[in-house]
């Protein structure tokens, strides 16, 4: 049976501002690839995918605030 | 409302062929045989069909006692005979002072047999809570562990999880039945929520070969814990492992294998709660602990999970005679309503008691900063550190400079005009670094011993804990091991 490919979210852990977002659509993306680059408790905190797959959607933008749990990046899995 | 889904995958178990016992790889001989140093396995119980078959035997060279469900029979399901087995093995562990390893796949009670094997089950629960934090117990789930076989491995220190391993109290069946949910037993009790979710797994396996290997690795960790030679310790530049920026968060994994042993380190709970990292392996040749906050996570923060993960490795630790090495970079406690009502106060007390309690040596490596309520749980000195090292330019304060002298100096900073106010502001939090922060100051105060440069870390470390070793040989802890 063909299954469509399974899509996750890169999602932030806590409450930050979005410094940058270093992936758009079409991106490959590997396990251990920065994506994203959030600021809180004072420090830039890198955002690495645990994911093999391929960039489908950007949901946060530079100076964007997120909440814990909100999208970055929207992955097909490789 | 009807909700549509695959089909869940049947159990592996059905998947596979029916074979006679002597060749179905479940046979819990060749579970203890692969589990066991080649030729060493001698069984201590009875290879019938109660379910249950214990042996002695050795990994790398360790003595050890293993157990082992038998899933050719019923399932592995426990009755009376078989949880006696698990029970006398607990007593030969016990007499002989040896790490227990018990492999798991289990259906649960026998419910042909009614409450006696409720009763029996209840009696491996009991073996196992007395011999906590006296012997090291390793479990290993490589089949469906559920109910009462649940609860064993949940009592014991480590617990491993094969690819098919599957733990949980009330299966899917029961799960829909009563509230509808629909769930397969992957989900339910699979390497996903366990691993990541609930922190009743601590180490994850790819295949059953693995997990064993893993059980191996940890039992011979504590069973064997070698002797500290610190002439042998290889120096490491260590700085080369953290950014440049100071306000850079970074992985602090890298810098965990560097102070450790090369090809030594089994890190514990790896998924869950990852803002700080267990790991046990070996320094100057002897078995340590490492807790470590990891910057890459929550920008190394303290939470609720993360304080209870490292405050049972540290009983376990303790327990065990295990030495720690407290790797320090913490901005904090995570502030949020969330985590008020998940318990923070109650389950980040449990750090500072264990801690507080803990007999090893202990010795806190501040590499970066350590601020607040988070500086006193991680073995800071009034807690009884044996020893508090930092870094050069590490901080050592109650919060960073800045928002300390926006708190300080709020009605000072209000009449500033508000293009002027960030360089007062450091103006200000230059002034109150000289004054109050600065790890010389905290060298001063007594709360840090020594500064050391991350190229004389290990063997600073190695002394620290060879010379507390020393003074107080075959320290440990006397209190068991709580699955807190």
């Amino acid at each position: 049976m063909a299954r469509s490919p399974k899509s996750v979210q890169i999602q932030a852990e806590m409450v930050a501002n979005v410094m940058t977002v270093y992936v758009g659509p079409g991106d490959r993306v590997r396990p251990g690839d920065t994506v994203a680059l959030l600021e809180s408790m004072k420090m830039e905190i890198p955002v690495l995918s645990e994911h093999d797959g391929t960039v489908t959607a950007v949901n946060a933008d530079a100076g964007d605030v997120v909440q814990e749990g909100d999208a970055l990046v929207t992955l097909d899995l490789a | 409302m009807t909700t549509t889904t695959a089909p869940a995958a049947p159990p592996a178990q059905a998947r596979r062929p029916k074979l006679p016992r002597e060749q179905d790889p479940r046979n819990p001989n060749f579970r203890l045989a692969a589990l066991l140093d080649e030729g060493s396995l001698r069984l201590i119980s009875e290879d019938d069909d109660s379910g249950m078959l214990a042996a002695v035997g050795t990994v790398a060279g360790t003595p050890v006692v293993a157990f082992c469900s038998d899933a050719t029979v019923m399932g592995g399901a426990m009755g009376e005979v078989g949880c006696k087995v698990v029970v006398r093995a607990y007593e030969r562990a016990m007499a002989d002072g040896v790490p227990i390893v018990g492999l798991w796949h289990s259906g649960g009670a026998r419910l042909a047999e009614g409450v006696r094997s409720l009763h029996a089950v209840g009696e491996i629960f009991h073996a196992m809570t007395l011999a906590s934090g006296r012997i090291p117990q390793i479990s290993v789930v490589l089949g469906p562990a559920a109910g009462g076989a649940a609860y064993g491995p949940a009592l014991t220190d480590v617990v491993v999880l094969g690819p098919e391993g599957r733990i949980f109290v009330t299966g899917p069946d029961v799960v829909r039945s009563v509230t509808g949910e629909d769930v397969d037993m992957l989900r339910l009790g699979g390497p996903e929520p366990h691993g990541r979710r609930s922190g009743v797994v601590h180490l994850l396996a790819d295949s059953e070969a693995q997990a064993l290997q893993n059980a191996r690795d940890v039992a011979a960790l504590l069973g064997s814990q070698g002797v500290m030679t610190p002439e042998q310790v290889e120096q490491r530049d260590l700085a080369t492992l953290l950014p440049e920026s100071k306000k850079r968060a970074y992985d602090v994994h890298p810098l965990v294998e560097g102070v450790l042993d090369q090809g030594t380190v089994v890190e514990l709970h790896a998924k869950w709660a990852p803002n700080v990292v267990t790991a046990l392996g070996r320094l100057g040749g002897r078995t340590v602990g490492v807790v470590a906050n990891n910057p890459l996570r929550l920008g190394g923060c303290l939470d609720s999970a993360s304080a209870e993960k490292a405050a049972r490795f540290v009983r376990m630790c303790d327990a065990f005679g295990v030495p720690l090495v407290v790797l320090v970079d913490v901005p904090g406690y995570l502030p949020g309503v969330g985590q008020e009502w998940d318990g923070v106060v109650r389950r980040g007390a449990k750090l500072l008691h264990a801690f507080s309690e803990c007999t090893v040596p202990r010795v806190t490596l501040v590499t970066r900063k350590t601020y607040g309520g988070a500086y006193i749980a991680m073995n800071a000195r009034s807690l009884g550190a044996t020893k508090v090292f930092a870094w050069p330019g590490a901080e050592v304060a109650v919060m960073g400079a800045v928002a300390a002298v926006r708190i300080l100096h709020r009605r000072k900073l209000l009449e500033v005009a508000p293009e002027l106010r960030t360089q007062v502001e450091n103006e200000l939090a230059a002034e109150h670094e000289r004054i109050a922060g600065g790890v010389e100051a905290a060298v001063e105060i007594g709360v840090v011993d020594e500064i050391v440069s991350p190229a004389e870390t290990r063997q600073a470390l190695a002394d620290a804990i060879a010379e507390a070793l020393t003074a107080h040989p075959g320290a440990r802890g006397s209190h068991g091991n709580i699955p807190l």
